[in-house]
């Protein structure tokens, strides 16, 4: 019984996964670790015994904790990688405000010149 | 009036002043009068996104205002401006605040260090100005920052070359204030900083845009000392060289 709720939530986050990157809703490059973590969702919704086995193989003595420990840390390097693209995104933007700004000032003066000149 | 700093003019062309201003309709036009009263230096003022007149103040008091789209803060918009001096190959940079604090009569002795090669940086300081507050600021980012200038927060400063490339770098891009973020990136690259007396007039208009209140001095000291912290030299003391005009 367990199996089978877990089976069915765990491909259904697969499917919605696999269909926001067929409709170009996620960029590729982050689209391959998502069809990752859709491929985990629904084997380990199916087989959920995979983890028990896995905690006896690590000797954790309980085994929930296990999937809990690995889905935390993953989530935090995670994090930390969508913290380093906005800063790297921010760096951009700004630079880009700079620029169009510096572009805006020679027009000015140009047109300037322009009118000055006729 | 006459030009007081003719012979420092005359063995450098290519000087530039750069003032950001937000919201600075009402003293920026006196300000770039003053500075005209003491060089004929080129002025680029760095509109960060004023809601008011500052544009066509400073473009009729004969500035170059170059216009930023959205709000950058107050390192942002100077950034702009040592990236618009790094284009167009000026070798020095002065850069002054627009509220009419920083008294253009100090440029000389401000120049003197960097064009006589002593220093690639000078900073004008005043630190008879300022709260108890920005006292204990600056105690605390001096011990968190290692650094030993006198005023680090003063925007009444001259870049060379060296300095504006630096500056205009990508990595420079992601600092918020011009401190100590902007003071520790030309040490590691370096670059020799020097203060210099100076006198400051009390702001004509309005109040610092940091040290306005406590929310936002919060935010400020905890970004500032976090930089200073972890950025600050491990081995090797801060090599500086003192010379007063």
């Amino acid at each position: 019984m367990l199996s089978i709720v877990t089976g069915i939530i765990g491909i259904s986050v697969a499917v919605l996964i696999i269909l926001l990157v067929r409709r170009d809703r996620l960029h590729v490059r982050h689209g391959f670790m998502w069809i990752i973590v859709a491929l985990c969702f629904a084997v380990l919704g199916v087989f959920p015994g995979i983890i028990d086995s896995l905690a006896r193989l690590t000797g954790v003595s309980y085994p929930p904790i296990l999937g809990i420990t690995v889905a935390i840390a993953l989530l935090v390097i995670k994090i930390l990688m969508m913290d380093l693209e906005r800063s790297k995104i921010e760096m951009r933007n700004q630079r880009l405000i700079q620029r169009v700004a510096i572009l805006e000032a020679d027009i000015r003066e140009l047109q300037l010149d322009h009118r000055n000149g006729h | 009036m006459a030009p007081r700093i003719d012979e420092v003019q005359l063995s450098l062309p290519a000087t530039v002043i750069i003032i950001p201003a937000f919201n600075e309709a009402e003293a920026i036009a006196r300000v770039i009068e003053e500075i005209r009263e003491h060089c004929d230096f080129p002025i680029f003022v760095i509109d960060d996104a004023s809601t008011d007149d500052t544009v066509n103040k400073a473009t009729l008091a004969g500035a170059k205002v170059i216009p930023l789209a959205t709000q950058l803060g107050a390192w942002g918009a100077m950034q702009t401006g040592l990236r618009l001096a790094q284009r167009d190959g000026y070798q020095y940079a002065i850069t002054m605040d627009a509220d009419g604090q920083h008294d253009a009569a100090s440029l000389k002795e401000l120049m003197h260090p960097v064009v006589k090669g002593l220093a690639d940086v000078s900073i004008g300081a005043c630190t008879q100005r300022g709260s108890k507050l920005r006292k204990i600021a600056w105690l605390l980012m001096k011990q968190a920052s290692g650094l030993t200038l006198e005023d680090i927060t003063s925007g009444f400063r001259v870049y060379n070359q060296h300095a504006i490339q630096e500056l205009s770098s990508k990595r420079a891009t992601l600092l918020d204030y011009q401190d100590v973020g902007v003071l520790l990136l030309l040490q590691s690259c370096g670059l020799t900083i020097v203060d210099v007396k100076v006198r400051m007039q009390d702001r004509q208009n309005g109040a610092s845009r940091i040290f306005r209140s406590w929310l936002i001095v919060f935010c400020y000291m905890c970004q500032t000392l976090l930089l200073g912290l972890t950025k600050r030299k491990l081995a090797r003391s801060f090599h500086r060289v003192r010379a007063t005009g």
